[in-house]
């Protein structure tokens, strides 16, 4: 008896010291969040659209102020060159330069993936605050491409989320989510959405330069989106987020 | 056999009110039976024909498009649409073949974008033209004359607004998926009064391409034959120069190969009734006679007329006058008929733009009346005459000429 007691109590004392090293979901979404979310940002970026038939390349310039607020202006292809899109909370309106027209975006069309992409209107209306929207809990630590990262189980607590549940593996050194399975109610696994090249920016902020989504309801299909230029606290004219800018030529 | 015909006649002509009455129930159901089989060749006759031309007789498409079209996957297309083309456009019996692009769009002609939904066909001119007859249904307006023109229906034109001269915008998709508009002048409007024209909206193959994103590409390859008839046999030989693509006649496809099914049971079913009740109708006035007569047949059946002979008799007369009968209820069902092939029924358009596309019903239906439509219900007449007259003739022959002398009848 005395010596299963002995036992029990030097487990616990090896025990405890690890407990304590180990954050909590809340912190690690704090630590995300932290990473993830910003005040503003400018970015040039890289759409590659691979589907069983082709591949497609866009370039945009996009502008995002916190988490309300992004817009995004295609300069290539030709074909797409000018088109617009801006999200102001959560509506979202395109722009067609060829037939000088805006048109919101809502009902299914939301779920659409953006320019026939894997990432939908509803992903870019997507807050970005982890913490407000769900809850979750570590459930392990894993090697995601032979670094470690703590898994993550999260459910919403928000009715409205895209995701209702999210499995995410989170980077320990970065605290990016590098690899993230994203689920509907039923547990049906809609896309998978991978972080990749993590850079540290000013500030100490990490940040990935790459992210390949991949729609798991469609056979087939990923989208990468490389970041080819990224600037973080950035001055934003206002105008930027209307839907005057979304009409100018 | 001359004097059985003979005696046949007399016999036709010893009862005339009973003739008569055998002739008119002949007549009454000729008479419906062509009128009948006239409305019904036209209506159906008439989508058939319409179905055929807009669908093409054979059709090439992707196999995987065949399997989801219901949904236009854009993306199950054939990239090399004027190759197929020229490649069918080789094998014997084809007339004419066409590329064409299917697909659903928002139409807006006002501030309001993408409340109207409508589907928009992309194909050649031609085929516009020498398969839907645009030329003849042209509303309003002119027929395309520039790249960026755009024929509307005039069902999706009246609900959003939209006038000869004026601008539309389509709302439509790559075949990725993306977002894709067309803006383009309408330069008419056509009214074909079914909901598969009025509710649609047209553009050249070119255009549909840009907006589709497909450049060079085609969902279907619309071939067509001498006749729609031929559509199964020429399927067979284009399925062997298409390679991986699939071939497919008109008529093998859904819905039409149940339509055909159907229109065959409804013929059927309704012809068999008639001829039912009016053979019921021959077979009462024939008993009657027979029984009139049983003296008179045993005394025949006495002096050698055999069984055989007697049944000859009676059926001749029933065929006599049923041929009367017949020929009266043919050009009375005619005259229906070729009223209903003039004026028609209207059956209104609330009626036909609430019907699905895939069934062309006019607003006004038609009747064809033509010679096989005669022929045929007076050969049922026929059989009218001879199944009503089967019965009573039978028995005429199986009576013993003792017995039959026997009898005050």
């Amino acid at each position: 008896m005395i010596h299963t007691l002995a036992i029990v109590a030097t487990l616990c004392l090896c025990a405890t010291p690890a407990l304590a090293q180990d954050p909590t979901a809340e912190e690690i979404l704090a630590k995300i969040d932290g990473n993830m979310t910003f005040e503003s940002r400018t970015s040039k970026t890289k759409m590659t659209v691979v589907n069983p038939r082709r591949t497609r390349e866009f370039i945009m310039i996009s502008f995002g102020r916190g988490e309300d607020h992004s817009a995004i202006e295609y300069t290539s292809p030709a074909r797409d060159k000018g088109n617009k899109m801006l999200r102001k909370a959560d509506e979202v309106w395109t722009y067609f330069p060829s037939v000088e027209r805006t048109q919101k975006i809502s009902g299914h069309m939301l779920r659409k993936g953006i320019s026939g992409s894997d990432v939908s209107y509803e992903d870019m209306m997507s807050a970005s605050d982890l913490r407000s929207a769900y809850k979750g809990k570590v459930i392990g630590k894993e090697e995601i491409e032979g670094r470690p990262a703590w898994k993550l189980e999260l459910v919403a607590t928000d009715d409205a989320v895209t995701y209702p549940k999210r499995t995410s593996w989170v980077d320990v050194a970065t605290h990016i989510p590098v690899k993230q399975e994203l689920y509907a109610l039923s547990g049906m696994l809609i896309k998978t959405w991978e972080m990749k090249e993590i850079k540290e920016f000013e500030g100490g902020r990490h940040f990935p330069t790459k992210m390949i989504v991949s729609d798991k309801l469609q056979d087939g299909t990923y989208t990468t989106l490389e970041f080819l230029e990224m600037t973080f606290g950035v001055e934003l004219e206002d105008e930027v987020f209307t839907l005057r800018w979304l009409e100018r030529k | 056999m001359i004097l059985l015909l003979r005696l046949a006649v007399r016999n036709a002509r010893r009862n005339v009110v009973r003739t008569a009455l055998t002739a008119s129930t002949v007549a009454l159901g000729t008479a419906v039976l062509t009128t009948a089989l006239a409305w019904i060749g036209g209506v159906f006759g008439s989508i058939i024909e319409t179905s055929a031309n807009s669908v093409g007789h054979v059709r090439v498409v992707q196999p995987a498009y065949a399997a989801r079209e219901d949904l236009f996957p854009l993306y199950e297309n054939i990239a090399n649409a004027r190759e197929i083309v020229d490649t069918v456009s080789e094998i014997d019996g084809v007339t004419a073949a066409y590329p064409r692009i299917v697909s659903g769009v928002t139409v807006s002609a006002g501030d309001e974008i993408g409340e109207h939904f409508s589907l928009l066909y992309g194909a050649d001119v031609a085929w516009f033209r020498e398969r839907m007859d645009f030329d003849a249904l042209m509303a309003a307006g002119t027929f395309f004359e520039r790249p960026d023109d755009i024929v509307l229906g005039a069902t999706i034109a009246e609900r959003t607004g939209a006038t000869v001269g004026g601008e539309v915008i389509l709302l439509g998709q790559t075949q990725d998926g993306s977002i894709s508009p067309l803006k383009g002048r309408v330069v008419g409007v056509v009214s074909a009064g079914t909901a598969l024209m009025d509710q649609a909206a047209f553009v050249s193959l070119e255009r549909m391409q840009y907006l589709a994103d497909m450049d060079g590409g085609a969902t279907e390859i619309l071939v067509y034959a001498e006749h729609r008839d031929d559509a199964g046999e020429l399927a067979t030989r284009v399925a062997a120069e298409v390679g991986d693509l699939k071939a497919e006649a008109w008529s093998a496809r859904e819905p039409w190969a149940s339509l055909l099914s159907i229109v065959v049971v409804i013929r059927t079913t309704l012809a068999g009734f008639i001829v039912f009740i009016t053979a019921l109708g021959v077979w009462n006035t024939m008993m009657m006679s027979v029984m009139e007569r049983t003296s008179e047949i045993g005394v025949l059946r006495a002096m050698g007329l055999t069984g055989r002979g007697t049944l000859f008799l009676f059926v001749s007369e029933a065929l006599m006058i049923a041929t009367l009968g017949g020929l009266l209820g043919v050009c009375i069902g005619g005259l229906g008929g070729a009223y209903l092939e003039i004026y028609g029924v209207s059956i209104g358009s609330d009626v036909t733009q609430n019907l699905s596309t895939d069934f062309p019903f006019q607003q006004t239906m038609y009747a064809d009346m033509n010679l096989e439509v005669a022929l045929t219900a007076f050969g049922l007449g026929m059989l009218m005459a001879v199944v009503g007259s089967a019965l009573p003739s039978a028995r005429a022959a199986s009576i013993k000429p003792v017995e039959a002398m026997r009898t005050n009848r």
